[in-house]
């Protein structure tokens, strides 16, 4: 398999409030992967709109591209949206 | 016609210049239902002050009445007015007073709108949903020098722009927007908001009533002619210093004259800037800045109060180091929200530049010596004793404007 076809080694995301842990590749949402693992976590829009689904980050690094769904001052206080958000490290996220 | 209309129309008709309304413009919740719709639905309303919704984002939210309103700030800084009641169900949208928000996301199903009011997003909603239809319903807004306006009629009277011609020189050198609020204060007065706004009308009542205020304001000022012949040479006083104050300020690229359109406008106000007593520089205890760090490009604290009155709702004072806005919000037949608001620059510090109980004091206690007398007023109409009474030539003169102005509208809203 060529290097530019090879699947990234997915990262780590443990969800403190359920206990769970999944694994969730760099090219996938964090919701997605959470809801593909079988979590019943809240979400209407998943295009990073309607800030259902906010949740709180413990630690860890993301790349979110949202459509307004979350505010400047909200990102500052540790929030983000799981639905447009991909991991860049293993993730902690109090949900 | 319904026989409010009549009853309404026959009570307008017969009502006699210069004297309080009769009983029922005060405690008959029918009348009460018409000034919303008559009065605070077609006029331009008062609500706050641009430092409420100072970024992309910011939202406030007044009730008046049935209307439930949001004035929300957008990401290129342009003011937006919203009805607060979602397009789906009709679920109220904010439930705060004040807040900031990405989007403005309804939290019963979540649908969700931009803040100019678009539809961005309803789930499970047909192909052929069209969200271009179901936008937030829309409410004018302006803003005048910093002082928040909306109206909720689709056609909004067009004499604010007269307003806003005349008044912006006036008060924008005070730079409203350069502001925050220090402090707000809400007061559950107990009266019709008629009577909340006869009682700003009038200085008849200071000198007995209003201790702190007297410290700093000439009730001369403020409508009251004196009597007697030590009032009269205070008042000459007074006019010398106005006078003298006015070439002054002038000077200084501050508009002064006094401009009266209370009751010869659809949008009507009133405004002066008046000397202040002793030091002169503030409405305070001590009539010194409450505030060190000056408003705007000021450095002369001593720049008298700069006075504004609109039509029905509000009444403002413009210092150099600080200002206090009043807006008057009905909540039923018989009570009446004030909020009141003290504005300093906004990089001036708690503390260091101003004491907020300094800084308010004069108008807390003035505002709860209202409140009062307000009560009285409105324990007074109710009773089966009450008849309309006369209103003094010499310093009722502005109540009388208020409530020819205020039958003239509603005659205006219940044509034969």
């Amino acid at each position: 398999m060529s290097e530019a076809t090879a699947p990234q080694n997915p990262y780590t995301i443990l969800f403190t409030v359920s206990g769970r842990t999944l694994l969730c590749p760099p090219d996938n949402f964090v919701l997605t992967a959470a809801l593909q693992a079988g979590l019943k976590l809240p979400f209407t829009c998943r295009r990073g709109i309607c800030g259902t689904c906010t949740a709180r980050l413990i630690s860890g690094e993301y790349d979110m591209k949202h459509l307004g769904g979350i505010t400047p001052q909200e990102i500052e206080a540790g929030l983000f949206l799981p639905c447009c958000s991909k991991p860049r490290s293993n993730l902690i996220v109090e949900k | 016609m319904s026989y409010l209309q009549t009853h309404l129309r026959e009570l307008i008709a017969r009502r006699s210049r210069n004297r309080t309304l009769e009983a029922p413009f005060y405690t008959d919740p029918d009348i009460f239902a018409a000034d919303l719709d008559l009065i605070f639905g077609q006029h331009w309303i008062f609500i706050g002050v641009e430092p409420d919704v100072a970024n992309a984002g910011d939202c406030m939210v007044i009730d008046i009445g049935r209307h439930a309103i949001i004035v929300a700030r957008g990401e290129a800084g342009t003011l937006h007015g919203f009805h607060n009641v979602c397009r789906h169900r009709g679920a109220r949208l904010v439930q705060t007073q004040a807040g900031s928000y990405g989007n403005i996301v309804c939290p019963y199903h979540q649908w969700t709108y931009a803040l100019n009011g678009d539809l961005l997003y309803a789930g499970h909603m047909p192909d052929d949903f069209d969200a271009s239809c179901h936008g937030l319903r829309k409410i004018h807004v302006r803003s005048l020098a910093g002082l928040i306006f909306v109206c909720l009629a689709a056609t909004p009277p067009e004499d604010f722009a007269t307003m806003e011609r005349i008044m912006a020189p006036y008060i924008a050198p005070h730079g409203i927007a350069n502001c925050k609020v220090a402090f707000a204060e809400d007061i559950v007065e107990h009266g019709n908001w008629k009577l909340t706004m006869e009682n700003n009308r009038e200085c008849y009542h200071c000198s007995s009533a209003h201790p702190e205020l007297t410290r700093s304001i000439f009730a001369e000022g403020f409508g009251f002619a004196p009597v007697g012949a030590e009032a009269e040479a205070q008042a000459q006083r007074f006019h010398a210093l106005v006078e003298s104050c006015h070439t002054d300020w002038e000077q200084r690229g501050l508009p002064c004259q006094e401009i009266d359109h209370l009751d010869d406008r659809i949008t009507g106000f009133r405004t002066e800037r008046l000397p202040l007593e002793d030091a002169g520089e503030s409405e305070t205890l001590d009539t010194r800045v409450a505030c060190k760090h000056l408003l705007g490009d000021f450095a002369e604290k001593r720049l008298g109060a700069l006075s504004f009155w609109t039509q029905p709702n509000s009444w403002h004072h413009f210092m150099s180091d600080h200002v206090v806005c009043f807006a008057v919000f009905p909540l039923t037949s018989e009570t009446t929200l004030l909020r009141t608001k003290w504005l300093v620059h906004k990089d001036a510090v708690a503390g260091r530049d101003y004491d907020v109980a300094n800084l308010t004091a004069v108008w807390r206690a003035t505002n709860r010596q209202d409140s009062e007398l307000v009560a009285k007023a409105g324990a007074g109409v109710r009773c089966s004793g009450y008849r309309p009474g006369p209103y003094s030539p010499d310093t009722e003169g502005l109540v009388e404007k208020f409530c020819n102005w205020y039958i003239g509208r509603m005659a205006a809203g219940t044509p034969p």
